[in-house]
């Protein structure tokens, strides 16, 4: 009976298409909602993908709860790079960046867990114990998806930073908040970082140096506070230009000016490139069958970690040497600091977590060949979904609950 | 007072018999124009005192009309008397009103009192409590500063140079005199950036003259080994004349330690070694302008027991079966598990392939380093030469599966000259030996033995016409010599072109590609797995450039479909990912660090190398124009 059933329905073009997007699929970024509820995440097609933390994480989590709520067809190339304000869900990869209201797609969420919820109960009593029911709730299951990806969601509105011309769009890899500017920095292709106002939605200004694609920004309390790590090997430190002495002690740089001169776009137009670390002409670190490129990066007052084809390294920014080398072999693409500890992730399975004298303290095995993002759920509204999700080379994500081991993975 | 009168009209409501008298006018109490009667707002406005007297009083006045009321009640009178009567027990009423209510004022103010005394009290605890958290504060703060005051920093012990030198010494962008001078903490702070500054420079001069220690001492030990080479350069040249002297009879008194190993050699080894190292001294005497030179092309070396070598030399009879247990035989073990006719000829043919106890070691120094190592052996009783060779590099090689047996032992020095294998013996004779103890050919043994090629042969002076199988050979001096200087470069060729060969082998790049095909192909597209061997295997695990490619010719197989119905897939999908690898070969970032042309050079059009957080190449290929982008 049951064979005869699967004889009956091939395996559509459809669903060996997906099966196989599945197969090489690639999640590079992550964003946590403003309620911490939820966790977006977004792949090498463009779609991005709502999983639901704490369906995911209650007593009473099915399977189907580590699927997400909603997919959407976001953008036409890869989503290398996603945050979240307060409101809106910002993505970029393909050379634009695109906002969503989570409001919305929160909405779009609970109507679509109303239905699900509803066919549920009514398909309940009516389950009869044999194959067909199975397929039945296979195919609607697959007809609900389909219908989930072809309805979408519309962005609120989208932006692309005023780029040269030149034959192929260059990509947006990372973007970074600017709290208390209400800026977005942009950066990646054209070598370039550009600073977008949210308020207004107009493109300020932009800064060069790079020589090849950027890969990786961070912000840092105090000045200089823009970091930018990229292709052609150099860390560059970009801000107001008042050195060592002069205007420390936590504060100064672009939002110290304001006050007092007033207009802010005048004097975050003299933002400029005050320290460049080309971490590849360190040998302590230099690693050149690996090439010169700075993959991951992460600041902390005093203190910089970065990574890539150069070793993971501890920078002390202020004399600008290395301090830590991170015994790593293999090339690192994200990393963080945690408390007192340094969390990283790269080619290999672990999430790695070392002290920072350099001991290597703990590696925890996830399920992805290769790891592009964590994500640490720290919003203080949801204290239930404090986790630690990374994602990479495979489809699924996966869900640390504490440092020591993975509870279970997301899955698209 | 009227107006005082048209209040007291209110509060009717209670008091509805009015009692207007004359001991009721304290009630001048309600100034306020409030509408209700408030027995409680009265008591504030009423003097305590006054309703005291007021009591005093109403209590005397009930005294009196009592004592009224019993003295017309005794002196009994009736009419009059009733209505006085009457008349006093209104009047006592009204009064009984009046200390009733007083006594309610009373409660009222005690229930006041009560009350004010009780919030005084909270107030008081409240206060209380908010002194001792003050005072818990106070002393928490105190801790803390006496632990910050306490606290011990690293910097305390480091000793930094004096104020007055600081200001001096230090670079302005240091020291920062306009904002030091008065904050101690950046003070501080630029003195220990001072300090690690010197500290560093200190560190670095140190290295120096470490270095320079090293490069004296380096120095001093080049110096030594040239001293002490000039010895052994002197006892070589004294090697190099021993043929001459052993012609002319001269016994040299000093003969050299190896020349006394080497006259235990048999003749055509001895032969070897003589024209040998003739040859290396001729070479490096012709090639090295420059004195100093102590890596000679060429070195001759003895190898093996000199005491076996005499005492098979003294008693040619009992040497055969003293020698038996010798390493000869011990090589030879591994031969008993061939099936052999008995051990009588199993022994036989132990002792016919006997080697003699010494041979000769050369070693053939290449210009980049490599050496080939050689080692002769003479097998007495078959009269030929048998060679081993080796290969050693300067650097590590990586072996590929492809390289294969490039270098192996077995076939580097296979046909040196034409047809020359060293897998058939060279001595006619030998066929007859062999016949006798039932070996077939000498192949089988070729890998013990070494090779007996041709031109191991002539080394040796020996010389083995091919037409007089019986003849008896001699070791002929002039034949080696004339053999020596072609053979060595021969070797020599041999060996670079090999390494070189060996070298390309281990630089190919090799894709291999394990296809999955569904029984429902091509509606069903096959799935393609990935390893690159170049530089390390590669495969989606460890290059994401591996897992694009397959991601190219999986996922978008549809573009790789053809025309309909689409059965060139898999022609496609293959076509496609040779174009793949191109790309990446030709894209591969080049290490700066080592030297030499790109192994790939780029031959195909991108816009960039790489994109994205991934670091992919541009395997999308853009029709018209010829390009490669990223997709």
């Amino acid at each position: 009976m049951e064979r005869a059933a699967q004889q009956a329905v091939p395996l559509g073009q459809m669903e060996v298409f997906q099966a196989l997007q599945r197969l090489h699929m690639t999640i590079f970024s992550q964003s946590v909602s403003p309620c911490g509820k939820f966790l977006a995440a977004g792949n090498n097609y463009g779609q991005i993908a709502i999983f639901s933390l704490s369906a995911a994480l209650s007593s009473e989590a099915k399977e189907e709860s580590k699927k997400p709520m909603v997919t959407f067809q976001a953008h036409d190339g890869p989503v290398y790079s996603m945050v979240s304000t307060d409101r809106h869900l910002l993505s970029a990869g393909d050379g634009e960046v695109k906002a969503w209201l989570w409001a919305e797609i929160l909405k779009k969420v609970s109507v679509e867990l109303g239905e699900g919820r509803g066919t549920q109960t009514q398909r309940e009593p009516l389950r009869p114990p044999s194959a067909w029911g199975h397929r039945e709730s296979y195919d609607s299951a697959i007809i609900q998806q389909a219908f989930l990806s072809m309805k979408g969601c519309k962005e609120l509105w989208r932006r692309q930073p005023p780029y040269r011309t030149s034959l192929e769009v260059p990509e947006i890899n990372a973007l970074l908040l600017v709290p208390k500017e209400n800026l977005l920095i942009l950066a990646g292709g054209d070598c370039q970082l550009h600073a977008m106002d949210l308020e207004t939605g107009t493109f300020m200004w932009a800064l060069r140096g790079h020589t090849d694609y950027i890969h990786c920004l961070a912000l840092r309390e105090r000045s200089p506070e823009v970091l930018s790590g990229g292709e052609d090997g150099a860390v560059r430190l970009w801000g107001k230009e008042c050195r060592i002495g002069g205007k420390t002690g936590g504060k100064g740089g672009w939002g110290e000016e304001d006050a007092s001169h007033g207009s802010s776009s005048a004097d975050l137009r003299t933002a400029k490139e005050v320290q460049t670390i080309e971490v590849y002409k360190h040998e302590e670190c230099s690693r050149p069958h690996n090439g010169r490129w700075i993959g991951c990066l992460a600041t902390d007052s005093d203190w910089m970690v970065c990574g890539g084809g150069p070793a993971l390294t501890l920078w002390h920014l202020r004399s600008s040497t290395p301090t830590t080398v991170f015994p790593m072999r293999a090339p690192q693409k994200h990393v963080t600091f945690y408390q007192d500890l340094i969390l990283s992730a790269g080619q290999g399975r672990c999430v790695n977590q070392w002290q920072l004298s350099g001991e290597l303290k703990a590696q925890v095995p996830g399920s992805s060949p290769g790891l592009l993002s964590l994500s640490l759920n720290q919003q203080p509204a949801a204290p239930e979904c404090k986790v630690l999700t990374a994602a990479g080379n495979s489809c699924r994500v996966d869900v640390f609950t504490n440092l020591g081991y993975r509870a279970f993975s997301l899955s698209f | 007072m009227s107006s005082e009168s048209s209040k007291k009209r209110k509060p009717k409501v209670i008091r509805s018999d009015g009692a207007p008298a004359e001991g009721k006018r304290t009630r001048s109490d309600t100034e306020q124009e409030g509408k209700y009667y408030s027995e409680e707002a009265e008591v504030d406005l009423r003097d305590p005192g006054r309703d005291y007297e007021l009591y005093k009083y109403t209590c005397q006045e009930l005294q009196r009309l009592m004592a009224e009321i019993q003295d017309l009640k005794s002196r009994g009178g009736k009419d009059a008397q009733a209505v006085e009567i009457e008349d006093r027990r209104i009047q006592s009423c009204v009064h009984f009103m009046t200390l009733k209510k007083l006594n309610r004022l009373a409660h009222i103010r005690l229930k006041k009192g009560r009350d004010q005394t009780h919030e005084a009290k909270q107030k008081v605890d409240a206060y209380h409590l908010q002194l001792q958290n003050l005072l818990y504060e106070v002393m928490h703060l105190q801790k803390e500063i006496t632990k910050c005051l306490e606290f011990k920093s690293k910097h305390e012990e480091i000793d930094l140079v004096s104020l007055e030198e600081f200001y001096k010494e230090a670079p302005p962008d240091i020291s920062k005199a306009e904002v030091t001078m008065g904050d101690p903490h950046q003070q501080t702070l630029a003195r220990l950036d001072w300090e690690l500054e010197q500290r560093k420079r200190l560190a670095e001069k140190y290295r120096e003259c470490l270095s320079n220690k090293e490069k004296i001492l380096k120095e001093i030990e080049v110096k030594k080994e040239y001293l002490s080479s000039l010895q052994p350069r002197l006892n070589s040249i004294m090697q190099a004349s021993l043929p001459v002297q052993e012609y002319l009879f001269m016994p040299f008194d000093q003969a050299h330690k190896q020349y006394e190993t080497a006259r235990h050699l048999p003749p055509p080894l001895y032969v070897l070694f003589v024209q040998a190292t003739a040859y290396g001294q001729a070479c490096a005497h012709r090639k090295s302008s420059q004195p100093p030179r102590q890596d000679k092309m060429l070195s001759v070396a003895i190898e093996g027991s000199v005491d076996e070598a005499k005492a098979l030399f003294k008693p040619p009879e009992d040497s055969q079966d003293d020698e038996s247990d010798s390493d000869a035989e011990e090589e030879q073990t591994t031969k008993r598990r061939r099936p052999t006719l008995g051990v009588q000829l199993d022994d036989k043919r132990k002792e016919m392939l006997k080697r003699h106890p010494l041979s000769v070691l050369l070693d053939l120094k290449c210009k980049d380093d490599s050496v080939l190592h050689l080692t002769f052996y003479y097998l007495m009783n078959l009269n030929i030469m048998t060679v081993k060779a080796r290969v050693t590099t300067a650097t590590e090689l990586i072996t590929p599966i492809s390289a294969g047996d490039l270098l192996s032992p077995d076939s580097v020095l296979s046909c040196l000259y034409p047809g020359d294998h060293g897998k058939k013996t060279p001595n006619p004779a030998n066929q007859y030996q062999f016949d006798k103890v039932g070996i077939l050919t000498l192949r089988d043994y070729v890998l013990d033995l070494g090779h007996p090629y041709l031109w191991v042969q002539k080394l040796g002076g020996l010389h083995f016409p091919k037409e007089q199988p019986q003849h008896t050979v001699i070791t002929d001096h002039s034949l080696s010599a004339s053999h020596m200087e072609t053979t060595m470069k021969l070797l020599k060729t041999r060996v670079q072109s090999r390494l070189a060969l060996h070298k390309q082998f281990a630089s190919l790049a090799k894709l291999q590609a394990a296809v999955v095909l569904n029984p429902g192909y091509s509606s069903i597209p096959p799935i393609f797995q990935l390893c690159l061997n170049w530089k390390g295997e590669k495969t989606n695990n460890n290059d994401d450039n591996i897992r694009a490619m397959e991601s190219e010719v999986n996922v978008c197989y549809k573009e790789l479909c053809g025309p309909r119905p689409g059965h060139q897939l898999l022609t496609n999908q293959l076509q496609r990912l040779c174009v793949l690898l191109d790309v990446y070969l030709e894209t591969e970032s080049h290490d700066d660090s080592v030297e030499g042309p790109k192994e790939f050079p780029q031959e195909k059009m991108c816009l960039r190398l790489f994109r994205g957080p991934s670091r992919i190449k541009p395997f999308k290929y853009n029709h018209p124009q010829g390009f490669f982008s990223h997709r």
